[in-house]
């Protein structure tokens, strides 16, 4: 403790090391206010300039661009098409969902391994994969289309709710799946016991039982449908879609004021259902989970349930697959319809390759970005003690429920002005990234934190380290799985995604997903497939060195899809 | 096997169960009479669980045959089968009241509205839980949850009920009355029962017969007083309560008398009691309970039977004193009971260990 004597002698030094007590006092929340700097400037600033284009006309503040939306019809077709598609997907994709979750469950042994794949889809393959296997399919000069003489055009709302369904059933499954998981088997066995058949067990334990989490899955799918672009773009033909209309008004029409309209009409039942989803069922579980674990093995089902389980799951996994291999095989194809001869030349174009190349680029600046910064903020949500720690962890998962088009939207009316402006560049594309997906690592980081006891830290403390050293030395390395899981999950996640990179590539710099875009839209079905089946390949070799290392070092990551 | 007086209501026979490579159920055959309550009891993994699941129909034996009251049920799923499991978990419907758990089943048979009101007050009125019928079951303690789901399963009076280490989730205090409970439910009943429980106290306190498993085997079925005064092996007579075992060798044998001269490990000859035959020159061992050794202070003479030994320690609880006496190189666990002159009892001091004569021979 410095005396009055010292004062007199010492006084900047001790002037200095007040300074440094205090950073590293509250070094947390230094960092915290910091992020949160960032996570506004990239995250929050963007929305709120469309909230505020979308309400300043030339003479001022005004609401007649809104006018203008609710008035015309072609606006309220839109927004109706993509709410009815939203309900029908959901439905489907709940129903089917629940299906092969069963199935997965408490079905024969057989049945269980496809279903594994199944579930694996999500994360490999981009909607809009599906969006090209059905033009491949059933196109104007679809396989299908040319075989059997069919005139069904694939083109309008049939085409974009088939290839929505096919695009998230296998992400409905997988989340009814853990909660199914979750059920206490003994609930249902007891049910059994009681006398009850499979389907009164079905209709009176296990989906009364499952409600929260099937309530959660719906709304999730809700949203990633009214969200998602590529599929409605490539398919929609004349119907209208809020999402690709955003696109056409920006792009098409450079009517910034309608596009952002269109982008606050969509941005806002995912905003009420973010909130709903993380804040109202959190936590509201009906499952128990008590006593020893039950191998849960395969029931006898009766046929009257078996035989409609086991057809929608067929019949799901078949269409999932045969996209697939349909997407491979025109890949291979010259001019898909017209010359259906098998060549090599759809890999080896020049610029789709550069664009490839590109989107590695990018995805991988904005995964160390992005990983780095997640796991941070979710040592500053878990240890953090101070005003806003809510709000900041709210801030950072929401990039989840934002659609991306609007975030695309955003960053072009933010960042396209000095003092920052960054179109045209490879940051802006990548920062999009960071921000939309930060969700990933922050989860990542906090399930990993909750794994570590704080007594780790404490003991360090003890020890005699500073705040610094015990971050430095104890948590950083003992978060770097973490950090690795976080990376490859963002990675994999950005360089699919399309929605917002789809308004902020420019000429000569392009990115792999907007150039199948731009293929499938414009007919070349054998470069779109190609540059897919690439996509797919880098993606499926991270996932499996996330399977290795989430196994190796027991690190969890956040299951969704985001696109 | 046992032969069963009363009418047979469960007859298992030669179970098998594999689970891919692993066999759990290594050949189990038993005859459980009506009104019994049987418990299976075995260290964790012995296959225990897995036989009671079996006859409640929620695991299929790989090979065997489950008879229930005569009639061969293996193909039968558990909601055509007689019987009712009660799980360690309770397994109550987390979204329904009281009543509607316990009248489920009730309403699954079709029984109309009046009938079933009747029954659920009959079972509250049962397990003592009358007026609980509209609560939720999130605001029961573990105990009353337990006799929900008792009262559950009882709802349509089984031909055997099943409970799966029911008592596992209730802290001490609770679990010796909800023992005592169930025991006296079950005897008003005469309902025939399977307990499983990996508590042989438990188990010895509320049986009629125990099944000691073993690695998926039975090791011996019998009365608690079977399993605990003449245990059939070493596990058995290991596995409830201590154990010390002495290595003995058949010196003579009066077979007028039915007697045996024994010479020991700590080198003492002992007189026993032969319950069974034994051979000169045989090798056996004996089963010696802390609580059937007599120890006195060294000075009194000895008598038969008696062993010269050190008091190693020697902890005073009131009503019994746990020592532990080495003589020669083996250490003995012996209980005092009721313990007199405690005080002349302090480590060090030199004692007379007087191994009675009616302990059980175990074949070596």
């Amino acid at each position: 403790m410095a005396t009055a004597g010292d004062m007199t002698h010492t006084g900047s030094s001790t002037a200095i090391a007040g300074v440094k007590d205090f950073f590293n006092k509250n070094l947390v929340k230094i960092l915290a206010f910091s992020l949160f700097l960032l996570l506004a400037l990239f995250l929050l600033y963007p929305i709120v300039a469309v909230l505020l284009k979308s309400l300043k006309g030339p003479e001022g503040w005004t609401l007649k661009y809104y006018t203008v939306f609710f008035t015309k019809s072609y606006y309220f077709q839109s927004l109706y098409n993509t709410l009815i598609l939203g309900l029908i997907n959901t439905f489907i994709c709940l129903v089917f969902g629940f299906c092969l979750a069963y199935m997965a469950t408490r079905g024969p042994w057989w049945l269980r391994k496809p279903l594994k794949i199944v579930s694996l889809i999500p994360l490999v393959a981009p909607p809009y994969l599906f969006a090209l296997s059905l033009i491949i399919l059933f196109g104007r000069n679809g396989f299908c289309t040319k075989l059997f003489g069919m005139d069904w055009e694939i083109y309008g709302f049939d085409g974009v709710a088939i290839s929505q369904c096919l695009a998230f059933i296998p992400l409905a499954f997988m989340m009814i799946e853990n909660t199914l998981q979750s059920l206490n088997p003994n609930l249902e066995e007891s049910a059994y016991d009681m006398g009850a058949s499979e389907a009164t067990i079905i209709r009176t334990i296990t989906i009364p039982l499952l409600t929260p989490g099937l309530l959660k899955a719906a709304l999730l799918i809700f949203v990633m449908t009214i969200a998602e672009f590529g599929n409605a773009a490539i398919l929609g033909g004349r119907t209208p879609f809020l999402a690709p209309d955003t696109y056409t008004m920006i792009t098409g029409e450079s009517d910034f004021e309608m596009g952002s309209v269109l982008s606050v009409v969509l941005i806002a039942p995912c905003i009420i259902i973010f909130f709903i989803h993380n804040y109202l069922l959190e936590g509201k579980k009906f499952t128990t989970i008590g006593g020893k674990p039950v191998a849960s093995e395969p029931r006898r089902i009766t046929p009257a349930i078996m035989v409609p389980f086991t057809l929608v799951t067929l019949i799901s996994c078949g269409a999932i697959a045969l996209s697939f291999l349909v997407v491979l095989l025109a890949s291979f194809v010259n001019i898909l319809g017209v010359d259906n001869s098998l060549v090599l030349t759809n890999y080896f174009d020049f610029t789709t390759n550069y664009a490839i190349y590109n989107s590695i680029r990018v995805s991988f600046i904005a995964a160390l970005i992005g990983a780095a910064i997640g796991v941070l903020l979710a040592y500053v949500i878990v240890r953090g003690n101070f005003f806003g720690r809510t709000f900041l962890e709210m801030v950072s998962l929401s990039g989840f429920a934002l659609p991306g088009t609007v975030l695309g939207i955003g960053y072009l009316l933010a960042f396209s002005a000095p003092p920052l402006k960054l179109t045209g560049t490879l940051m802006i594309l990548a920062l999009n990234c960071v921000f939309r997906f930060i969700a990933v690592g922050v989860e990542a980081g906090i399930s990993k934190l909750h794994q570590i006891n704080i007594e780790i830290e404490e003991a360090s403390a003890d020890l005699g380290a500073s705040f610094l050293t015990t971050f430095w030395r104890i948590v950083l390395p003992i978060m770097f799985p973490a950090f690795v899981a976080g990376f490859i999950y963002t990675f994999m996640t950005a360089i699919v995604s399309l929605s917002a990179v789809v308004f902020l590539v420019s000429p000569g710099f392009d990115l792999a997903a907007v150039k199948i875009f731009d293929a499938a839209v414009y007919g070349e079905i054998g470069i779109a497939s190609a540059v897919t089946v690439k996509l797919v390949l880098i993606v499926m070799l991270c996932m499996a060195t996330l399977h290795y290392i989430t196994k190796k070092t027991q690190t969890g990551v956040a299951q969704k899809g985001v696109f | 096997m046992e032969k069963a007086q009363k009418p047979v209501m469960l007859v298992l026979k030669d179970i098998h169960k594999f689970y891919g490579e692993n066999e759990v159920l290594k050949g189990v055959s038993l005859e459980i009479p009506k009104g019994q309550l049987v418990t299976f009891v075995g260290p964790s993994g012995c296959g225990k669980t897995t036989l009671l699941r079996i006859v409640g129909g929620f695991t299929d034996a790989t090979t065997g045959d489950i008879i229930l009251d005569g009639r061969r049920v293996n193909d039968l799923p558990p909601n055509m089968r007689d019987t009712r499991i009660c799980f360690q978990n309770y397994a109550l419907f987390p979204h329904m009241t009281v009543s509607d758990n316990i009248a489920y089943g009730l309403k699954i048979a079709k029984w109309n509205k009046e009938r079933i009101r009747t029954r659920v007050d009959e079972l509250l009125k049962l397990v003592e839980l009358s007026g609980f019928g509209d609560r939720m079951i999130d605001r029961l303690s573990g105990g009353q949850q337990q006799r929900v789901a008792l009262a559950r399963a009882l709802a349509i009076e089984p031909k055997v009920l099943l409970l799966d280490e029911p008592l596992s989730n209730l802290d001490a205090n609770l679990r010796l009355t909800m023992r005592e409970e169930i025991r006296k439910l079950q005897e008003r009943l005469q309902l025939t029962t399977v307990f499983v429980t990996h508590d042989q106290f438990e188990a010895m306190a509320i049986s009629d017969r125990l099944v000691v498993l073993k690695n998926g085997l039975i090791e011996q079925v019998g009365t608690p007083i079977e399993i605990y005064d003449r245990p059939a092996n070493e596990f058995v007579a290991g596995f409830v309560g201590y154990v010390n075992f002495l290595k003995a060798k058949v010196e003579n044998v009066d077979r007028e008398k039915r007697t045996a001269r024994m010479s020991t490990e700590i080198v003492c000859s002992l007189e026993i009691n032969m319950a069974q035959d034994v051979q000169t020159g045989e090798e056996v061992l004996l089963v010696v309970r802390p609580e059937s050794v007599n120890l006195s202070i060294s000075g009194n003479g000895c008598r038969p039977n008696c062993c010269k030994g050190v008091l190693k320690s020697y902890m005073y609880a009131g009503s019994i004193a746990k020592c532990t006496v080495e003589i020669g190189d083996k250490k003995m666990i012996i209980d005092q009971y009721n313990p007199r002159e405690a005080e002349r009892f302090h480590p060090g001091a030199e004692v007379d260990v007087e191994i009675p004569r009616n302990v059980h021979i175990l074949k070596r």
